[in-house]
């Protein structure tokens, strides 16, 4: 149940971002819900779920996407390791730390799939533009993230309550 | 993933992936249609405030008369936007098949749009897409009932284009801001702000004369073989909603 719950939300939020999102574009990038949800899974459930869901959403993407599957789910893999590795040692409850890890996820996540698109030959975006929108990208995914860990911390409150509760 | 990427590449299997692809379409039709409804609604919250602010009494009627002009104003954007479309089909003499956008592409790397026609329509890759205003881009991928473009907004878009007033030609390449224009130096000729940039044909890869947009501003660098514009795209990429699909001219 939990895990539909999780796949419903997460097929929102890429739909949200194929068609609504584009709207709040600012120096060319506009928030990437799908990575951002997948940090915050990472963060809040650890690696393995992280790099699980990134498989399901990268392939989400992938179906909106240009050229092939698989590019945006690789890209989304990295952005789950690079933050599972994060959050291993550092203090989970730390307001910032989810922000600095979105954004160095966001840069990685750019990275590999700028990387696997140049491997399956699909043309990519010269260097100077890719490194704008990556800086961009960056700053405007860490902002999301603030919000979207205030909202995971609200959803999974009660629930770490009630553990507490019964042990 | 990176073996199904490369799988999932390749020419057999392109029917498969224009499939799956197209499972999501209808999905994010829905979503865009309650995206617009929502701006509806925002909107009319909007005026709401606006009016409490500036009288109680008159709220109510006024609310009814705002409602009924933003329903007017989109009833007539719309007419205008298919009225022009309608003009473009018929003097630009191509064979066109109309489509809805439906969705955008998940990051700033690709600018793409996607389309509720598909190959069922006559949709193919390739095909040049265009509005009533001018150029959008190219058919990259299509499936039974959908179909993927990539903009001229796209950082991956080349366009070759001449000038109307100067007759200098370049290429133009997407960028995340604007359009940007490689203009090749001629002898004699300057090219200058609010000249209109227009498809050249030179490639083969677009058909001659379609508007792409206005130069913004140019920079000249003599010591160069090009000078450099920026183009103000006569399509906004956010607010595109009807696009035509050429189905009769082939990119060679």
């Amino acid at each position: 149940m939990k895990r539909l719950a999780i796949a419903a939300a997460l097929l929102a939020g890429v739909l949200v971002q194929v068609t609504w999102a584009p709207r709040l574009t600012v120096a060319g990038v506009f928030p990437n819900l799908a990575l951002v949800a997948v940090i915050a899974i990472t963060w809040t459930s650890g690696v393995r779920h992280g790099m699980a869901w990134a498989c399901v959403g990268g392939l989400m993407l992938d179906l909106t996407a240009p050229g092939p599957l698989g590019p945006h789910a690789v890209a989304l893999l990295a952005g789950a390791y690079l933050t599972g590795f994060w959050a291993r040692n550092l203090d989970r409850e730390s307001v910032v730390y989810p922000l600095i890890a979105a954004a160095v996820s966001t840069a990685a996540y750019s990275v590999v799939l700028v990387g696997v698109d140049e491997m399956v030959a699909l043309p990519v975006p010269p260097w100077s533009v890719a490194l704008q929108l990556v800086i961009a990208a960056c700053i405007y995914n860490a902002l999301a993230m603030a919000v979207a860990m205030w909202v995971v911390r609200k959803v999974r409150a009660p629930v770490t309550r009630d553990h507490r509760e019964l042990a | 993933m990176l073996v199904l990427a490369m799988l999932s590449e390749q020419s057999w299997a392109a029917g498969a992936r224009g499939a799956a692809k197209g499972a999501l379409a209808p999905l994010e039709s829905a979503m865009t249609q309650a995206s617009h409804s929502l701006d509806r609604v925002t909107s009319v919250l909007g005026d709401i405030s606006a009016l409490r602010a500036e009288n109680q009494r008159l709220m109510a009627a006024d609310l009814a008369l705002r409602r009924q002009v933003i329903e007017l104003d989109a009833a007539a954007k719309e007419n205008a936007s298919l009225r022009q479309a309608l003009d473009f089909k018929r003097s630009f003499g191509h064979s066109m098949v109309a489509a809805q956008v439906v969705g955008r592409g998940p990051d700033g790397f690709s600018r793409t749009l996607e389309i509720d026609r598909g190959t069922v329509d006559g949709v193919r890759p390739g095909m040049v897409v265009a509005t009533g205003a001018g150029l959008v881009g190219r058919v990259r991928e299509a499936g039974p009932h959908g179909a993927i473009v990539q903009t001229l907004a796209d950082p991956r878009s080349r366009v070759n284009v001449y000038l109307a007033k100067s007759g200098l030609q370049g290429t133009v390449t997407g960028g995340p801001n604007a359009l940007h224009l490689d203009i090749e130096h001629s002898l004699g000729l300057k090219a200058s702000s609010g000249e209109w940039a227009l498809t050249s044909g030179v490639g083969g890869g677009y058909p001659r004369g379609l508007v792409v947009g206005e130069l913004a501003s140019v920079t000249y660098r003599p010591a160069s073989t090009s000078d450099q514009a920026l183009i103000a795209w006569v399509n906004e990429p956010t607010s595109l909603s009807l696009l035509l699909v050429i189905t009769d001219f082939v990119a060679s």
